[in-house]
């Protein structure tokens, strides 16, 4: 019995919870069918009145958010890839390798996950103007390609290996570069999958740098053209409805599918920080 | 199987979202054709500035040039096309970069060399910022003063960089199908603050819990450009005598910051929390009166093309002629990025003498804008006379004052100073000392100095 | 641990070699470089678009120590980043617990659920919720008929950053201290009961010490990531009203990149990186102090 009520009490509570999380969300998908008049209303309704996909069809013609989504993605997979690479190679040297001043570089990659954007950007800003760089994809990617954060959780992988798995590679007369592709990157999955997640997150949310760096209209990445939008058409909330719904829903449909691995990788990362 | 269904809803999905973008690849691409007429049979253009379309710019080879605008940008882009028809091989792309974060953009689009934009508006509280990067213009400059007399305000080492192409000032704007409904006549248009406290009272609205549902006045997020120069009327310059310091802090500035809260919280003629925006309570027709400069003009027009509005110009305190009614300030014309190539610049420098000597360019920017010309002699074509502001505050221009190319500090501190008093509660003499003192810190780094001094009745 | 060795191929060494001296390499151009220009920065009055460069000693110092808006912006994010960091780990341990108990199912349907804000674009989600806290068609006042102007109040303004902030990223914690509670040795928990520990006191002397590496990963990155957040400020409030939402971060781009006072700038933004190093280090005292 106890039991029982306990069990209510926690459906009701998480239940909620939920509502509260998924409701945004739906209110902004309905919201994006209303007229401006609607939305702006003194008199408000969940449900669209006279639905219309005006909103949608006038985004499209001033406003291409599908090519800056696939932009996004791109500039995300390109730098997770990168740091995915770049994380295993110095984990595995750093966590496998015996050698002099190793704690000192790993002392030292622990204290760059400090480092704030606000103290890089100004220099960063800096460098690359005087290098010529702006409105590059090499100016997104280059200076994010490199993470403490994933050094980090990779040496925490590859200290979990076996020291005798790479031994016997060793001895069958595979060399390191074989043995870091063949074996050693194949057995980290799950940090791997970890450290992608995170990152992804992360370029897909970086705000302040693309807006200074890209001006073309044709390299804008997501978040950076929602900006634009909405200082260009800032009374058409409709619009702002429909651009938010059409950054937003790809992402959701997409991390549904793939749930699974989501939070398999997330985990994988975090317990055993 | 849940899974299969799932997949193919966010293929569908991206399909459509692919589907519909195809079609939506506008503009811009057109490249221009070789142009080899140079007489074109045109007639030259303008009084002293002066331009002759019967020549080859660029030697007729095709070019490109991008324009970055923030606003109105239709209205840029048919003076381009205009020019791009007796041109037909240049291609002028303009480029609408919004507002928030023009002027972050711009400075590093124009290190960009040939690869920035070769022209670019200017508004004249970043001007500190930009000159390093702006290429004189290649025009007699006692042409330009002769055409454009405000011109010589922006005579910098003998030459000028940009100049106004149109003056603008704060007028009120009114919903006329609210003001009848509230059973007023043209005969109430207020002409002291006090009739304007009564006519607003008479539009405002509340329900039977007295909550407002609609507002007489409203000033919501433009609190600080309403602000500045209203306290000319109060008594006070805005810069102290050596044009160096801000008097955001003195007396008559306290005054007009007072009255305007006064306004909500005293007469309730309006209220902080009714609407964010001003402008769109407007539009919502919400509110039956703002306070906006010329260029709501062409906002109402894109934004509410079916809201029924009258402008009147500010009132007094007493209805007689002030020291000043207000402030001014110019619209600037484009300037020419320094380091673009010497064919884009030879371009850019070819437009802006045609955006100048053009009479058909001037006035539709005057027209569009809202703005008054700045080219003396449409002064009184026919087809501005009749604009808002011209009827409005034609008559009285010279009682407006030029505070000078104000860094934009000034309103950005005393947006702070505002929301500080109507939200936050802060005494207003706290809030405007601390503006003032944020304020001449910026203008001594922007080595700023005031025109106020060059105002005809400063010494009254 | 199988016996540490000393590097013996040739393959090892070049293998080390290109690692480490990349790392090195790197690490120089985008961090020490950019540190050493931003230390030497803060003693210049420095505007790059007419180049100004000119040292003035300490003054930006000065002026930052003595500037209100500087300490307002300190205040408000130590406030954001504390207020923030406790609801997420607290919300996220509470849902994780609740999702973990054995009378649950659904797991999945809940979990995914709680995450999915997580993985939306923030300047997205920024805007959406700008208009949720609209004072005339906000969905908020209106579901809980309330009549207030959230992002316009001083009361009111930084808590809704806070909320939607919240609302955002609990679901992260809660992923991350559920597979911390899947890890933990259930022998634990047996013993516990053997023991007639109540569900409070297991969780208190069981769970919890046995989640502190969690806890610690959770606490620590959360701290680090509010300690710069600037989106929220950006999108809903530009920092006001008057200057009650101005989080540190916020400062530094409106100083540097709307101001152009880039000294100015980098003063402060070094304060932020010693702010940083500081709440890390207490939260590795307070969480982890009674780890190794």
């Amino acid at each position: 019995m106890k039991h029982k009520v306990l069990k209510t009490a926690l459906y009701v509570v998480l239940a909620l919870v939920g509502v509260i999380t998924v409701f945004p969300f739906v209110w902004m998908v309905l919201s994006s069918f209303k007229t401006n008049g609607e939305i702006q209303s003194i008199v408000q309704t969940l449900l669209p009145q006279e639905p219309t996909t005006d909103n949608y069809m006038n985004l499209q013609q001033t406003f291409d958010f599908l090519r800056y989504f696939m932009n996004s993605i791109f500039i995300a997979v390109a730098v997770t890839v990168l740091v995915i690479y770049t994380s295993c190679l110095c984990g595995y040297v750093l966590g496998k390798y015996q050698f002099k001043g190793k704690n000192i570089i790993f002392g030292f990659v622990m204290m760059t996950m400090m480092v704030p954007w606000s103290v890089t950007i100004i220099p960063r800003y800096t460098m690359f103007m005087e290098a010529g760089l702006q409105d590059t994809y090499i100016s997104l990617i280059l200076p994010v390609m490199v993470s403490g954060f994933g050094i980090f959780m990779m040496k925490q992988n590859m200290e979990s290996i076996p020291d005798e798995l790479i031994e016997a590679a060793r001895m069958d007369g595979s060399n390191e570069f074989q043995t870091f592709h063949k074996l050693v990157l194949p057995l980290c999955k799950n940090g791997i999958s970890a450290i992608a997640i995170f990152q992804f997150l992360w370029v897909w949310e970086d705000y302040l740098w693309p807006y200074l760096m890209i001006d073309s209209e044709e390299k804008q990445l997501l978040a950076v053209g929602l900006t634009l939008f909405n200082g260009r058409y800032s009374t058409d909330y409709g619009g702002l409805f429909a651009a938010t719904t059409i950054s937003i829903l790809p992402v959701i449909i997409v991390y549904v599918i793939f749930q699974k691995r989501f939070v398999a990788g997330v985990a994988a990362g975090a317990v055993k920080g | 199987m849940k899974r299969f269904l799932s997949f193919c809803l966010a293929l569908i999905l991206v399909l459509s979202l692919a589907g519909c973008s195809g079609g939506g690849n506008t503009a811009g691409t057109s490249q221009g054709t070789q142009d080899t007429q140079a007489d074109k049979g045109l007639e030259i253009m303008g009084d002293n500035v002066t331009y002759d379309p019967n020549h080859l710019v660029n030697n007729g080879e095709p070019i490109t040039i991008d324009w970055w605008v923030w606003a109105t940008e239709d209205m840029f882009r048919s003076i381009a096309e205009a020019y791009q028809e007796i041109h037909p091989n240049v291609t002028i792309n303009v480029i609408n970069n919004p507002w928030d974060g023009f002027f972050t953009k711009l400075p590093l689009a124009l290190q960009r060399d040939e690869e920035g934009p070769t022209l670019f508006n200017i508004h004249n509280s970043y001007e500190h910022l930009l000159l390093n990067y702006i290429e004189p213009y290649d025009i007699s400059t006692d042409d330009l003063i002769a055409d454009y007399p405000s011109a010589s305000t922006h005579l910098m080492n003998g030459n000028i960089y940009y100049m106004d192409y149109g003056l603008s000032t704060g007028m009120f704007y009114y919903n006329k199908d609210l003001w009848a409904e509230a059973g007023l006549t043209d005969d109430d248009i207020p002409k002291t603050w006090n009739e304007f406290i009564e006519v607003a009272q008479k539009l405002t609205k509340f329900d039977e819990n007295g909550n407002m549902i609609q507002a007489g006045y409203n000033y919501n997020n433009y609190f600080n450009s309403t602000v500045i120069g209203l306290n000319y009327q109060f008594g006070d310059n805005l810069f102290s005598a050596d044009g160096k310091e801000s008097l955001v802090d003195g007396d008559g500035m306290k005054d007009a910051a007072s009255f305007l809260i006064d306004l909500y919280e005293k007469y309730h003629v309006g209220d902080k929390d009714f609407g964010t925006n001003y402008d769109q309570s407007f539009y919502q027709g919400q509110s039956a009166m703002v306070f906006a400069w010329g260029f709501f003009v062409g906002n109402l027009a894109t934004n509410a093309p079916d809201i029924n509005y009258g402008t009147f110009e500010i009132p007094t305190q007493d209805g007689k002629t002030p020291y000043a009614y207000y402030r001014y300030n110019g619209e600037s014309t484009p300037g020419i990025n320094k380091n673009a190539t010497d064919a884009q610049k030879e371009v850019a420098q070819d437009f802006i003498r045609f955006f100048l000597a053009s009479d058909d360019v001037q006035i539709k920017l005057s027209q569009d804008g809202g703005l008054i010309p700045a080219k003396s002699s449409l002064m009184e074509a026919p087809e501005l006379k009749d604009t808002p502001i011209v009827k409005t505050v034609g008559p009285h221009i010279d009682r407006y004052i030029w505070p000078g190319a104000m860094p934009s500090t000034v309103e950005n501190n005393l947006k702070i100073a505002g929301e500080d008093i109507l939200y936050n509660g802060k005494d207003a003499d706290d809030a405007l000392k601390t503006a003032a003192d944020t304020i001449d810190i910026d203008l001594a780094n922007a080595d700023f100095t005031s025109s106020e001094s060059l105002y005809a009745y400063y010494e009254e | 641990m199988f016996k540490r060795r000393p590097l013996q191929s040739k393959s090892e060494i070049w293998m080390r070699n290109i690692a480490m001296g990349f790392l090195i390499i790197y690490m120089t151009i985008f961090l020490i470089i950019p540190v050493v220009i931003v230390i030497a920065g803060s003693f210049h009055q420095w505007n790059p678009l007419n180049q100004t460069y000119n040292w003035i000693g300490l003054d930006n110092y000065v002026r930052m120590f003595s500037y209100p808006t500087f300490w307002q912006s300190m205040a408000n994010t130590v406030i954001f980043c504390v207020v923030v960091v406790f609801f997420r780990v607290l919300l996220g341990l509470a849902i994780a617990y609740a999702l973990n108990s054995k009378l649950m199912k659904h797991k999945t349907l809940f979990r995914t659920i709680f995450y999915m804000p997580t993985v939306t674009p923030l300047v997205a989600v920024a805007y959406v919720w700008k208009i949720m806290y609209n004072p005339q068609f906000g969905l908020i006042d209106n579901i809980f008929g309330l009549d207030i102007n959230w992002l316009f109040d001083s009361n009111f303004a930084l808590p809704a950053l806070m909320v939607m902030t919240i609302w955002k990223d609990f679901g992260y914690a809660v992923i991350l201290f559920l597979s911390g509670l899947l890890s933990l040795p259930s022998d634990c928990y047996e013993s516990a009961s053997i023991d007639g520990a109540n569900a409070w006191q297991t969780f208190r002397y069981i769970t919890l010490p046995l989640l502190k590496p969690t806890m610690l990963f959770v606490v620590v990155t959360s701290i680090i990531s509010y300690l710069q957040a600037y989106v929220p400020v950006l999108v809903m409030t530009t920092g006001g009203p008057g200057t009650s939402t101005y989080l540190s971060s916020y400062l530094v781009y409106d100083q540097a990149f709307k101001q152009y006072n880039f000294g100015f700038a980098s003063a402060i933004s070094l304060f932020i990186l010693v702010l940083t190093a500081l709440f890390t280090v207490i939260s590795f005292k307070v969480t982890g102090a009674n780890e190794s």
